[in-house]
């Protein structure tokens, strides 16, 4: 059963706000890339392809992998804004006695490869996780959010050339490709290539989407979903999306005033 | 019956995991172009659906056997040791932090592979597996130990690093003791004067320096560590008490290995005259490993001598 993309849209906009709000509570969040990625969540979690209430160790379910753990305030902001979480929590982001800590940790909620954070990690636990569920003979999916700056690692193409080896078509990748990384823009820190060249050279089947609709990321996921060969979305993005003062910059950070005023302004 | 004593501890490895892969439909094996150099082989024979090559590509190798972990299997993960150590920060990040059930084994420790020269001669993977928090760290001494080793680490919780040779060992311990612990000591010879502490394959060497400590009026116990963390503190404060004069000897670096591990909680607990033995440099091509140990002074000569240095100091 999956939601009118109506829907979603209201869920995105209202999570847009909480990401901000966190970032006026805790500007130690990483918003830019937050913000980016915010669309690809909702379509993984407003579709029920992930949820937010299955237990870890539940067996035939899909399991999501974020590899850019440091955007994990997008999790959680959409979690809020589908009642999984109070505006209460989300203002104690990054306290240390706060489990919504500003990466994936073990107590982290919702997130069950919480060992994620270290660039690149993400890519190989995935792999693994779908080589596994496929050897136990499991349905499950595994959905896997990568960010574009993170496929500098040699780890990430270590691992999607494992994946490609073994067919793994149980993983579903999708690249939050918004073009910045700390030092600046992608493609002047390192250049990139042709990103689905690397892929399709390997034996992934490519989709690219505008990453900020999320009608058009639902539409490639089925298409990633019924592929015989492991696929990839990749999916175009901008950083800080929603807040005209970062947008594709290298920028985390707004003043608590700045970001409590946005609050309100955005959509 | 398997004739461990005819295998090289490589072959012990992929026996072990063989017969562990019987009894136990959880584990899974993967190498990293490295199925004929471990003996991963043996495993990949018998259960080639549970035996993974990921390629040359350590960071991967550690990180998809967490990933397999996380799928609720026990992944044993099989590189040189000196390779499995590039793969530190994945040990840490993605099995440590979660204290996954994967077991790194890094063979061609030590002077192992003499041919290959010091880029493939691992000193420094004691130190590096033993700072994570949850790693148990074994580095058995023989081709039984190994078989030993392996197969108990099954039973471990957490992560489990095991430091294995190639081809070269003096068979020692077959007859030592019949169960092989984790965390456990084993006694090999008992003495008064001043206790010699190994792990790995040390061990024969500590021997037989004791032999030669005795001609010379010398009581010295040999005390056998083929688990460096947990440490056996109890064997490790007893043997101390009891001579007051600690040798500690390891085919690795001096430097945060086992002679540490012993030197750290010693001067915690019963301040004791010790000496570590080991390397300070890295190895040199050669025709074997027993010319790298004549080269660098492991030999039952300078055992003696260093102990015998010890217990003057007393």
């Amino acid at each position: 059963m999956e939601r009118g993309v109506l829907g979603l849209d209201e869920l995105i906009c209202k999570a847009r706000r909480y990401v901000v709000l966190m970032a006026g509570y805790d500007p130690g969040i990483h918003l830019g890339s937050s913000l980016s990625v915010l669309e690809v969540v909702a379509a993984l979690y407003g579709t029920g392809r992930l949820k937010f209430n299955v237990a870890n160790g539940a067996h035939n379910r899909n399991y999501f992998v974020l590899s850019k753990g440091h955007a994990i305030h997008a999790v959680y902001a959409l979690a809020a804004a589908m009642g999984y979480l109070t505006v209460d929590e989300l203002r104690e982001t990054g306290s240390v006695g706060s489990r919504l800590q500003n990466h994936p940790e073990v107590d982290t909620p919702f997130v069950d490869v919480p060992n994620s954070g270290s660039l690149g990690q993400g890519i190989s636990l995935a792999v693994g996780l779908a080589l596994g569920l496929r050897l136990r003979g499991e349905p499950g999916r595994v959905y896997l959010v990568t960010g574009d700056g993170e496929l500098d690692e040699g780890q990430s193409w270590e691992s999607f050339a494992v994946a490609a080896h073994y067919g793994l078509n149980n993983l579903v990748t999708i690249v939050d490709l918004n073009n910045v990384q700390l030092d600046g823009h992608s493609e002047e820190v390192l250049r990139k290539g042709d990103l689905a060249g690397r892929f399709r050279s390997l034996g992934f089947e490519v989709f690219e989407v505008d990453g900020h609709d999320v009608a058009a990321i639902i539409s490639a996921l089925e298409k990633a979903e019924n592929s015989a060969k492991p696929a990839v979305v990749i999916a175009r993005t901008v950083r800080g999306r929603g807040v005209p003062s970062i947008e594709d910059t290298a920028k985390q950070r707004l003043s608590r005033d700045e970001a409590l005023s946005h609050v309100n302004n955005i959509c | 019956m398997l004739d461990l004593e005819s295998l090289t501890p490589r072959e012990a490895l992929g026996r072990a995991l063989s017969d562990l892969g019987d009894l136990r439909k959880d584990v899974v094996v993967l190498v990293a172009d490295t199925g004929e150099t471990t003996r991963a082989r043996l495993f990949a024979e018998r259960y080639p659906e549970r035996f993974f090559n990921v390629g040359i590509a350590e960071q991967s190798l550690v990180g998809i056997a967490a990933g397999l972990a996380l799928a609720g299997f026990m992944p044993y993960a099989l590189t040189f040791a000196t390779f499995m150590t590039r793969a530190w920060e994945q040990a840490r990040n993605s099995v440590d932090r979660l204290g996954l059930p994967v077991r790194l084994v890094g063979t061609h420790a030590g002077f192992a592979d003499a041919y290959d020269g010091p880029s493939h001669q691992a000193l420094e993977d004691i130190a590096l597996f033993r700072v994570l928090p949850s790693f148990t760290v074994l580095a058995p001494a023989d081709s039984c130990e190994v078989y030993r080793a392996a197969t108990a680490s099954a039973a471990v919780k957490g992560p489990v690093y095991i430091r294995v040779g190639r081809d070269f060992h003096i068979p020692t311990t077959c007859g030592l003791y019949d169960r092989f612990e984790v965390g456990k000591a084993y006694v090999v010879l008992e003495g008064n004067d001043v206790a010699i502490f190994t792990t790995g394959i040390t061990l024969p060497l500590a021997v037989e320096a004791a032999q030669v400590l005795r001609d010379r009026g010398i009581s010295a116990a040999v005390v056998h560590f083929p688990t460096v963390k947990p440490l056996d503190y109890a064997a490790v404060e007893k043997y101390a008490s009891a001579t007051g004069a600690v040798l500690t000897v390891e085919e690795h670096m001096v430097y945060g290995g086992f002679g540490s591990a012993v030197a750290e909680h010693l001067a915690q607990t019963r301040p004791t005259k010790m000496a570590i033995m080991g390397l300070k440099s890295y190895g040199r091509t050669a025709k074997s490993p027993q010319e790298l140990y004549q080269l660098f002074g492991l030999t039952p000569e300078n055992i003696a001598a260093r102990a015998e240095e010890l217990v003057k100091l007393r």
